[in-house]
């Protein structure tokens, strides 16, 4: 499938995080460019898998700023200048965030969580109103408008939880284990946001992680495996990226799942399980 | 029926009801048992109707009336002192103080009472701080443990929709959690409850519940003093219930 990639989205070099002297995660180094393709808008879905305790939820509390990296820096494209190679340091809120349990405020609505998410927008309150509720109907939410987190469904947070973060941090976005515990229907709904945020702007990345190896080969067109990398014949005590897997270089990015993308499942477990 | 004996068995609301009488039952029962005979340890439960009717007519409407007002100064100045430290405590400079606070509870109030009784004059002022640096000690242990065991996630998600820290502050904490304070007056309103007979020994003349005890207890007056500490209960309750009520009816999303 014909493609280019253009200027840098996410840029990351040499990060790595330690609490004391427990380096959790050391020596990351992404780059991850702009996929365009004709005639169709082409977000970014890159997957993160590896096994439990090598570093995934670190590695995305750094890259969205909500921890501050020991070493090395995480870079985002600046969307708001005009020239395309402008680049910013991480902050937090720069980087949507959706956690494995799909936080939200207990105490707000999911009308009063979203019209908070776009409390800092320059919008009237008409039009912010009307974002909100096209959200809601697009996200099929309509009817759970004024209820709390304690009473929506898993599914109807994770799609609340998403949609804030659309709302709040731009282009990109984090999700830790998006389809942990969910069913088949649900797992289906996520699809369909992935689907949704990628197809409605260039720079959408979605950066996620996940223990369905398959999941990660359909849906992603970039994978990084972490795991703990071997140095001289040792294995190192923190995670690390041990793989990286570029489905569009690979020409399986975007396709429907066959035996190629079964061949790279197949790597994906070896490596992991090496790691 | 015979499931009322198995652990873990779920039942119907006849039954609970059912179960509910017949302990009321057994107790009453004991209580007439227990108060018969010459030598007995608890009042009749004559002479404790009689003692209620008596205290009735001695203003024992205003008495409530007073220890409630006492109880309610106390524990809104309790609150606000207790409130500004917790909040706070996420603050690395006031953390410490705010532990310090919590601390106190192990200090004995009569120590307390020997240092306010120089430092106030008036006797019900005194009262109230009495309570105030008893119930903040309190108050501020259970709200602090609030604040530790709200979830990093909750942290998280506030700081990744771009809040500043103070506003993390004000959305998770302070907003995101008030239901969680009525629930620790609530829980706590129970031990200013139980030191109203002290506390109110302090000034016999602002009257109050504690005052009536006090009188009878001089007399020996069991059916009063029993029908005292009914009433006590009862209002201990009624409070407890209309928090829980208000908490339950005001903030939906409450699930404590």
């Amino acid at each position: 499938m014909q493609y280019t990639s253009q200027n840098t989205l996410l840029y990351v070099e040499n990060l790595s995080v330690a609490y004391g002297d427990k380096t959790i995660i050391k020596d990351i180094n992404i780059v991850e460019k702009d996929t365009v393709r004709d005639g169709s808008v082409t977000g970014q879905v890159i997957a993160v898998v590896g096994r439990s305790g090598t570093g995934k939820s670190t590695f995305f509390r750094a890259l969205t700023g909500l921890v501050k990296p020991t070493t090395g820096k995480v870079l985002i494209a600046d969307t708001t200048t005009d020239s395309i190679d402008d680049a910013k340091e991480v902050h937090e809120g720069d980087i949507g965030f959706v956690d494995q349990k799909y936080t939200l405020f207990r105490n707000k609505t999911v009308y009063e969580a979203l019209q908070f998410a776009l409390r800092n927008k320059e919008m009237s309150k008409e039009e912010k109103d009307k974002q909100i509720l096209t959200y809601l109907k697009d996200w099929g939410l309509e009817k759970a408008k004024d209820q709390y987190p304690c009473e929506l469904s898993g599914g109807q947070r994770q799609r609340t939880a998403i949609i804030e973060q659309i709302f709040c941090s731009g282009h990109y976005m984090v999700l830790d284990e998006p389809f942990s515990g969910l069913d088949v229907g649900n797992i289906q709904d996520v699809k369909n946001a992935f689907k949704l945020i990628t197809e409605s702007h260039e720079f959408n990345t979605i950066i996620y992680s996940t223990h369905d190896i398959e999941l990660a080969v359909e849906l992603a067109d970039s994978i990084y495996v972490i795991g703990y990398p071997e140095i001289d014949g040792k294995k190192m005590p923190y995670g690390s990226i041990v793989k990286h897997i570029d489905m569009k270089a690979l020409g399986i990015a975007w396709k429907e799942f066959g035996l190629e993308h079964l061949d790279i499942v197949k790597q994906i477990k070896e490596v992991m399980l090496q790691s | 029926m015979k499931n009322i004996l198995t652990p873990f068995e779920k039942i119907n609301k006849n039954t609970k009801l059912f179960i509910s009488l017949g302990w009321v039952f057994v107790v009453v029962l004991t209580w007439y048992l227990s108060s018969m005979g010459e030598r007995h340890l608890f009042p009749s439960p004559q002479q404790v109707f009689q003692g209620l009717a008596e205290l009735y007519n001695e203003g024992l409407v205003v008495h409530i009336g007073s220890s409630l007002l006492l109880c309610f100064s106390a524990i809104i100045i309790a609150i606000i002192i207790s409130l500004i430290f917790s909040y706070l405590s996420t603050i690395p400079l006031v953390q410490p103080v705010a532990k310090a606070l919590s601390k106190l509870r192990y200090l004995p109030l009569t120590g307390i009472t020997f240092y306010l009784a120089i430092l106030i004059s008036d006797a019900r002022t005194m009262q109230i701080w009495v309570l105030v640096v008893f119930m903040s000690t309190y108050l501020t242990t259970s709200l602090l443990s609030m604040v530790n065991s709200i979830p990093q996630e909750e942290f998280d998600h506030a700081r990744s929709l771009g809040c500043n820290r103070w506003e993390v502050l004000w959305e998770v904490v302070v907003k995101g959690r008030i239901d969680y304070v009525i629930d620790v007056i609530r829980q706590n309103l129970a031990i200013v409850w139980m030191m109203l007979v002290t506390v109110e020994s302090i000034l016999v003349a602002a009257g109050g519940l504690g005052f009536l005890i006090k009188n009878s207890d001089k007399f020996m007056n069991h059916g009063r003093i029993i029908a005292l500490q009914i009433v006590i209960l009862v209002v201990g309750l009624l409070i407890d219930f209309v928090l829980d009520y208000l908490r339950k009816g005001f903030f939906r999303y409450s699930k404590i």
